[in-house]
């Protein structure tokens, strides 16, 4: 049986919050790591502009985190309407094949409760197609994510008696860059699970 | 779902919903109950989600949906009114009388387009085309806001679940022997309803009025000589029985 849709755009926010909250990580090991280029001083002034760009990037990810949170937590809502708008379309179909003679007083609230089955699910179509542009959004930054780690491996290398602080750092970027991209690629498997049997 | 007219005079009906073959296993039946004058209808406890189609199936062959002008329910428990987010869909202009206690309870049904007219907890009367209902207080009996429904022209009291018999889809719809159907009420009342006071402020209240039916929301019907054997009997049964002493 295919998952509810408002059950999937939860867990697609739930996963964003995942990585915004990884996100929230790197910003604190940018910070960490320009305390630490500070000190070590020349050797590092390469390293210490990298952490500008990670701090930036990180700011992007949590950003870009919580509005799709957001939206899919929007979304979540607009399916639970649909679910409830459909239930009650299938129940009137239902009572239409039982000859009711009164049926026809029935029709305006039927009319009703289909029009409004539409226009959710026309808002839900929308919905997922911002989520679908969103989540390739965030797949860009973790590819700035990946460059800027191998910088930083480049840039510890020369950086003297301070090069295993830094190459630490480096991997806990590479390392933090991967858990984000996980949640991100787990949140377009399941918006791609739903686009497949769409509501 | 079978359908039962009770009471017949002129365009003043009353209409037993129950005993559905197609019931899904598991749930309790319950009897829902529709009121009819001139060309408005009240449903008292339209009952649970899993009824919902079956129901407004079966009370549409005697009613255009427009003149479903109110709901009524006794309490808030599931059997009673886990359906209003789909009754809400069909009946947007209806009233949905309640206790003013579980308002904001009953509202998590899902609660639009009805609006909702709060009993106080003495009681109100009120019309349905040409005639007058009286919501009569039933209170811990067994939920703490709760009200039984009276038509002094038909002579029938809705009793919620006071009276109530877990019985099979199949039990015939009246009481004949009151030694046999005691049994089948006996635990029903003894662990749902919590308060002795609250029974016996309830027996005082019902004795007074004239009854020719008692019909309650699980289980047969009572007439007379019946419905003053079950007072009887209820006046002198120990309820609240959880709390052992
Ligand atoms: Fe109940
Ligand atoms: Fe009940």
């Amino acid at each position: 049986m295919a998952t509810p849709i408002f059950v999937t755009a939860a867990s697609i926010a739930a996963e964003l919050h995942q990585a915004m909250l990884e996100a929230k990580g790197l910003a604190l090991t940018a910070k960490n790591a320009r305390a630490l280029a500070v000190r070590a001083g020349s050797k590092t002034v390469g390293f210490k502009a990298i952490t500008h760009f990670i701090d930036e990037l990180a700011t992007d990810i949590i950003r870009q985190s919580q509005y799709i949170n957001g939206v899919s937590e929007h979304l979540s809502h607009n399916a639970v309407a649909l679910w409830r708008a459909t239930t009650a379309a299938e129940k009137f179909d239902w009572i239409a094949t039982q000859h009711s003679d009164n049926i026809a007083s029935l029709h305006s609230a039927i009319h009703t409760c289909y029009q409004q089955r539409e226009a959710l699910s026309h808002t839900l179509g929308r919905g997922l197609q911002e989520l679908e542009q969103q989540l390739e959004e965030g797949d860009k930054h973790i590819r700035t994510a990946n460059l800027i780690a191998t910088s930083s491996k480049v840039e510890a290398a020369s950086a003297g008696d301070f090069r295993n602080q830094l190459e630490v750092i480096a991997q806990n970027i590479t390392d933090t860059a991967d858990k984000i991209r996980a949640h991100l690629s787990q949140a377009r498997r399941l918006l791609g699970q739903r686009q497949k049997h769409k509501p | 779902m079978l359908a039962t007219t009770l009471y017949e005079n002129g365009d003043h009906r009353w209409i037993m919903f129950g005993r559905d073959p197609n019931k899904a296993e598991g749930i309790i039946d319950t009897n829902q109950y529709m009121i009819q004058s001139g060309d408005q209808a009240i449903l008292l406890d339209p009952g649970g989600i899993e009824l919902f189609a079956p129901m407004l199936s079966a009370v549409l062959k005697f009613v255009p949906a427009q003149q479903i002008t109110h709901l009524f329910a006794s309490h808030q428990d599931p059997d009673i009114i886990s359906s209003l987010g789909l009754w809400d869909q069909a009946l947007p202009n209806a009233k949905l009388y309640s206790p003013w206690l579980w308002e904001s309870f009953i509202r998590h049904f899902g609660m639009e387009k009805i609006e909702f007219c709060a009993i106080p907890d003495e009681g109100m009367t009120i019309n349905i085309g040409r005639i007058q209902l009286q919501f009569i207080p039933a209170h811990y009996l067994h939920s703490s806001g709760n009200f039984h429904v009276y038509d002094p022209q038909a002579k029938i009291l809705m009793s919620g679940d006071v009276g109530a018999a877990l019985e099979s889809t199949d039990a015939p719809l009246w009481v004949d022997t009151m030694n046999i159907h005691i049994p089948k009420m006996r635990k029903f009342h003894q662990r749902w309803m919590p308060s002795n006071d609250a029974k016996l402020d309830w027996i005082r209240r019902v004795r007074q009025l004239d009854i020719q039916i008692m019909a309650p929301q699980h289980g047969r019907l009572f007439r007379p000589p019946q419905v003053q054997e079950f007072f009887n009997w209820f006046e002198d049964l120990p309820v609240g029985i959880a709390i052992k002493r």
